[in-house]
């Protein structure tokens, strides 16, 4: 197999990094991703994980729970060891300070010569990148922007969790822990790939276009010139304060077509709105109404996939509020099932990331069989 | 002259994107996330002066100034 998953749990950093070893067997990966509770000793674990799988490219980032395989775990380490045969040219760098000054110019500079030419010059149909972005840097817009400027190759990832603490969290690479960073990853793939970006909303007949915002904050301040929560309410038909209560099952969608790129509510400020995006002022949104996760998933899955899927690996990044649905229905179950047999990890994001930043979605790498 | 946003639009996805089509689609959903709607905007739009300018800005930060 080009590609190996692998899962192990336990609080101690050695045997959890020695049990996710033992699973490869006699696979050379030319890299390997993780993603990690973040209850561990960060830079225990990054240096432990580098120096375990030394010769592959090791990266990765702290989650809000993990997904291996077909089930959805908490304090655990997820990984997935990729080969030559799937990914024969792989290059990774960190972007440091991704809320101050940053340098992802620089970072897309040395990517190129890791990985053998100017990010411009590759064929983005056999090249792809991956991201991970402290999820509490506030940043993932920007770094997004940035490297969108910069680069064709399409770029799927995720921010960073921390087991819903709110707190601190981490993205890893050459075996260190860094906060108020990002890690991009490029990676050759010559038997292809493909993304999917999938949400689970209808998106209801009604828009609010955000006349006031600030957008340093990812706060609205008015929609339609009038105070954000009370627009938001009257758009729902409720009053402002069972609005509030309302925020997971009708987010806003920024709209490509059909298709809604989401940005969700994350809290009232008087009469502000603060999300966990960012709203340009101007933007007009569609009031989107959650749907059914597993059906719509499973559905964007199989027209993906197929009935026979037949994939070398699949990365998850998948929100973390979705997961808190699923968890509150009881469906995470379920929800696993969809990715029974299929070579896969995942973890529960702060935000999800396909050429820019976007909420309550799940972003997915699906790597083609050599 | 009307239908210069919807022209302009055309332009930096053709002069970043050619004839590939994965660019073509990335480029138009980083005009969307960078603020433009650009479903809105046709042939026969009447020209805003603040998008235009806008898409101006973006132009040079893809690298493809007019």
């Amino acid at each position: 197999m080009s590609v190996q998953t692998m899962t192990a749990t336990g609080n101690d950093v050695s045997r959890v990094v020695a049990e996710l070893k033992s699973q490869l067997g006699t696979h050379e990966p030319t890299a390997v991703l993780f993603f990690a509770s973040a209850k561990y000793d960060q830079p225990a674990l990054a240096a432990a994980m580098e120096a375990a799988f030394e010769g592959a490219k090791v990266f990765g980032c702290t989650s809000s729970g993990e997904i291996g395989g077909d089930q959805m775990l908490k304090g655990a380490v997820v990984a997935m060891a990729i080969d030559a045969t799937t990914a024969p040219n792989v290059a990774v760098e960190v972007i440091e300070d991704v809320s101050g000054a940053n340098d992802v110019a620089a970072a897309v500079e040395r990517l190129g010569q890791g990985i053998g030419g100017p990010l411009g010059g590759l064929d983005v149909s056999r090249h792809v990148g991956v991201i991970l972005i402290d999820g509490m840097s506030a940043a993932e817009e920007r770094v997004m922007d940035l490297v969108g400027n910069l680069v064709d190759i399409p770029v799927v990832g995720a921010s960073a969790g921390d087991d819903l603490a709110f707190e601190t969290t981490h993205v890893f690479v050459g075996g260190k822990a860094h906060a108020n960073a990002a890690v991009l990853a490029i990676l050759e793939v010559p038997a292809g790939y493909d993304i999917l970006k999938t949400q689970s909303f209808r998106v209801l007949d009604k828009k609010l276009r955000a006349t006031q915002v600030d957008e340093v904050t990812r706060t609205v301040i008015e929609f339609d010139g009038k105070p954000a929560m009370v627009a938001y309410a009257e758009a729902l038909g409720v009053d402002t304060g069972q609005a509030a209560k309302l925020f997971m099952n009708h987010p806003l969608g920024l709209m490509d077509g059909d298709e809604p790129y989401v940005r969700s509510p994350q809290r009232a400020d008087g009469d502000k709105l603060v999300f966990f995006c960012n709203i340009k002022q101007g933007t007009t949104l569609s009031v989107l109404e959650s749907a059914n996760i597993v059906e719509d998933t499973g559905a964007a899955l199989a027209e993906q996939l197929g009935p026979e899927p037949s994939i070398a690996g699949l990365i998850n990044f998948h929100c973390i509020l979705r997961t808190l649905e699923l968890e509150k229905r009881g469906q995470c179950g379920a929800y696993g099932a969809l990715f029974s047999g299929l070579p896969s990890i995942g973890f529960s994001t702060y935000g999800e990331q396909y050429v820019g930043h976007v909420n309550q979605t799940s972003t997915m790498l699906v790597l083609h069989n050599p | 002259m009307a239908g210069q946003i919807k022209e302009m639009i055309d332009s930096i996805v053709a002069r970043r994107a050619g004839d590939n089509e994965i660019i073509r689609k990335t480029t138009r959903t980083k005009l969307i996330l960078k603020g433009i709607e650009i479903g809105r905007w046709s042939e026969t739009s009447p020209d805003d002066p603040a998008v235009l300018s806008r898409l101006k800005e973006i132009a040079i930060e893809l690298g493809v100034p007019s």
